[in-house]
């Protein structure tokens, strides 16, 4: 087991006027590969929850372990799990402050004590993962465009060489092409490189191609966990009434079946979409004959 | 991680109590009347007076005393400092020697009167933003500089700065606080090292905090100039300010009060 959380609650400003709940009762395991969806509404709980998970916020109540450890005993050395567990925060280009692209990157690799060299092909080689130009090494950062500056500041965690990758809505605010671009860098990531990944995003369509695995979050419980098959189609009902969307495709064929039975609700991709239709019109077409 | 969240010095409750309910101009003359005879005072008697006219305030107010001595907290150290300054630097009559250290009676005394001076000093700011949420606090400066505007004071400029400061306060804290959470999890430490690590480490908390506060200023002064902000000029308010028996009541009794107190001790 890689991550393990054991009746997690967490409130804000606990005993003040303005003390809220945000995680009730959270019990949750991760596997080393696992590609794993985040979704629910906004103020949910989901940031703070992976706040949690490497250390940022301690519990309220109940324990978190990483690799069988128990993070928030005495002793532990948070910096280790932070370097296990990369964390890239919602807006991760407000974080930039070097004077250059390859310091940037450089930043995490240098805090770990690394030699020259070894930082060296730590930089280049996130930048090739976040499939950034090397000309960009030596440019400022706060010269780039939006999309590039959030891939810079995604590569500055791939530096550190983390084993689970935590990413908070990373295409929020990028016009279509700089989020499509940076998704399909996520999926190369996790493809070639195995590291175990939790995305949050409110993009069902991207969350049902991509992803093995998701955690659906309301008011600060998780309340379902599923594949995104199960999630998307035998809850359906339950998301919708949570206020979520499913993916287009989905709800276009939900929507579908709530009005003529012949058609099959559960559909996932555009490319499932288009052999049931497929399927469909050709059986439609023998009947004519 | 939860500094910054503990910072409740300055900090408004919302409730409803008298305290609450009082006239913010009424509040602020009130507050800087108390200020002003808490200098004036030479004797302990005046400030067990006014201690126990902020006291009642307190209780008025319907605050939890939590609060209003969390706030406290941040100045105490400020408090032991200056008395400790006090009670070793004082020339005068010896009452106690250890060493090369000594400290005099005149001493322990002026220590004490400073502490209690600061105390209340503190108290009766916290007790006044506690009770007056930031808008009517600013509102109420706003009328009471107009006063002084035939000397040509920028009354709503000024008011419209202080607006947008204590505005801007939280979302700076909460930004700083994401930054920090950001650049810890990139690998940064913020609580080990020598003095000039730490504030090296700072950097990479700064520039990010000023870059986007730029960039809010920036996107501030076009959004107030899309809604047509044009200053103080013919400008009129949602809320106007009414003053009624209880505030001018209230007033009375302060600066009744205060001169006594200035005047008896």
């Amino acid at each position: 087991m890689f991550i393990r959380l054991e009746n997690v609650n967490f409130t804000y400003n606990p005993n003040m006027p303005f003390e809220t709940i945000a995680l009730k009762n959270i019990n949750l395991e991760i596997e080393k590969g696992e590609f794993i969806g985040l979704i629910g509404h906004t103020g949910c709980g989901k940031t703070t929850l992976i706040q949690h998970l490497n250390g940022l916020l301690t519990p309220t109540s109940g324990r978190v372990y990483i690799e069988g450890l128990d993070i928030h005993q005495k002793g532990v050395n948070l910096k280790l799990i932070r370097q296990k567990i990369g964390l890239v925060f919602q807006y991760p280009e407000n974080q930039l402050f070097e004077e250059t692209v390859f310091e940037e990157i450089a930043f995490g690799p240098k805090k770990l004590g690394l030699a020259e060299e070894e930082i060296k092909k730590r930089v280049y080689e996130a930048l090739e993962m976040v499939d950034l130009d090397f000309s960009y090494a030596e440019r400022s950062p706060f010269s780039l465009s939006g999309g590039e500056m959030r891939r810079v500041a995604l590569a500055s965690i791939l530096s550190i060489k983390p084993q689970m990758l935590i990413l908070d809505e990373p295409t929020a605010n990028l016009d279509p092409q700089g989020r499509n671009r940076i998704l399909s860098e996520i999926k190369a990531i996790y493809d070639n490189y195995r590291i175990t990944i939790l995305l949050v995003s409110h993009n069902m369509e991207k969350i049902a191609e991509m992803v093995k695995r998701i955690l659906v979050m309301n008011k600060g419980e998780i309340i379902l966990d599923g594949s995104p098959r199960e999630i998307f189609t035998q809850q359906a009902e339950k998301l919708i009434n949570i206020g979520l969307a499913l993916p287009q495709v989905t709800q276009c064929f939900y929507e579908l079946k709530k009005r003529g039975k012949y058609w099959n609700g559960g559909i996932l991709t555009v490319e499932e979409a288009e052999k049931e239709i497929l399927k469909r019109t050709k059986k439609s077409v023998d009947v004519q004959k | 991680m939860n500094i910054l969240r503990n910072i409740s010095f300055g900090q408004y409750i919302p409730g409803k109590s008298l305290v609450h309910d009082f006239d913010p101009r009424i509040k602020i003359l009130g507050c800087l009347l108390i200020i002003i005879s808490l200098f004036l005072i030479s004797h302990f008697w005046g400030y067990l007076v006014l201690g126990i006219l902020l006291l009642l305030g307190i209780i008025l107010s319907n605050i939890h005393p939590r609060f209003v001595f969390r706030g406290l907290r941040a100045i105490l150290y400020i408090i032991i400092f200056t008395l400790i300054l006090h009670l070793f630097m004082t020339q005068g009559e010896t009452i106690f020697r250890w060493g090369f250290l000594k400290i005099t009676r005149e001493g322990l005394i002026n220590g004490l009167f400073v502490s209690c001076r600061l105390f209340l000093l503190i108290l009766t700011t916290s007790l006044l933003t506690l009770t007056t949420s930031p808008i009517s606090l600013t509102d109420g400066i706003e009328k009471l500089l107009t006063y002084f505007k035939f000397m040509g004071l920028p009354a709503h400029e000024i008011a419209m700065m202080m607006t947008i400061a204590l505005r801007f306060i939280p979302t700076l804290l909460e930004e700083t606080e994401k930054i920090m959470k950001a650049q810890i999890s990139r690998g940064a430490d913020f609580d080990s090292g020598s003095i000039i690590n730490r504030t090296k480490n700072l950097i990479p908390i700064l520039v990010p905090l000023f870059v986007n506060a730029f960039r809010r200023a920036d996107e501030l002064a076009i959004a107030m100039e899309a809604k047509g902000y044009r200053g103080g000029e013919g400008r009129t308010h949602y809320r106007e300010l009414q003053m009624n028996k209880k505030d001018i009541l209230f007033f009375t009794l302060i600066v009744i009060l205060t001169i006594m107190v200035s005047l008896l001790f």
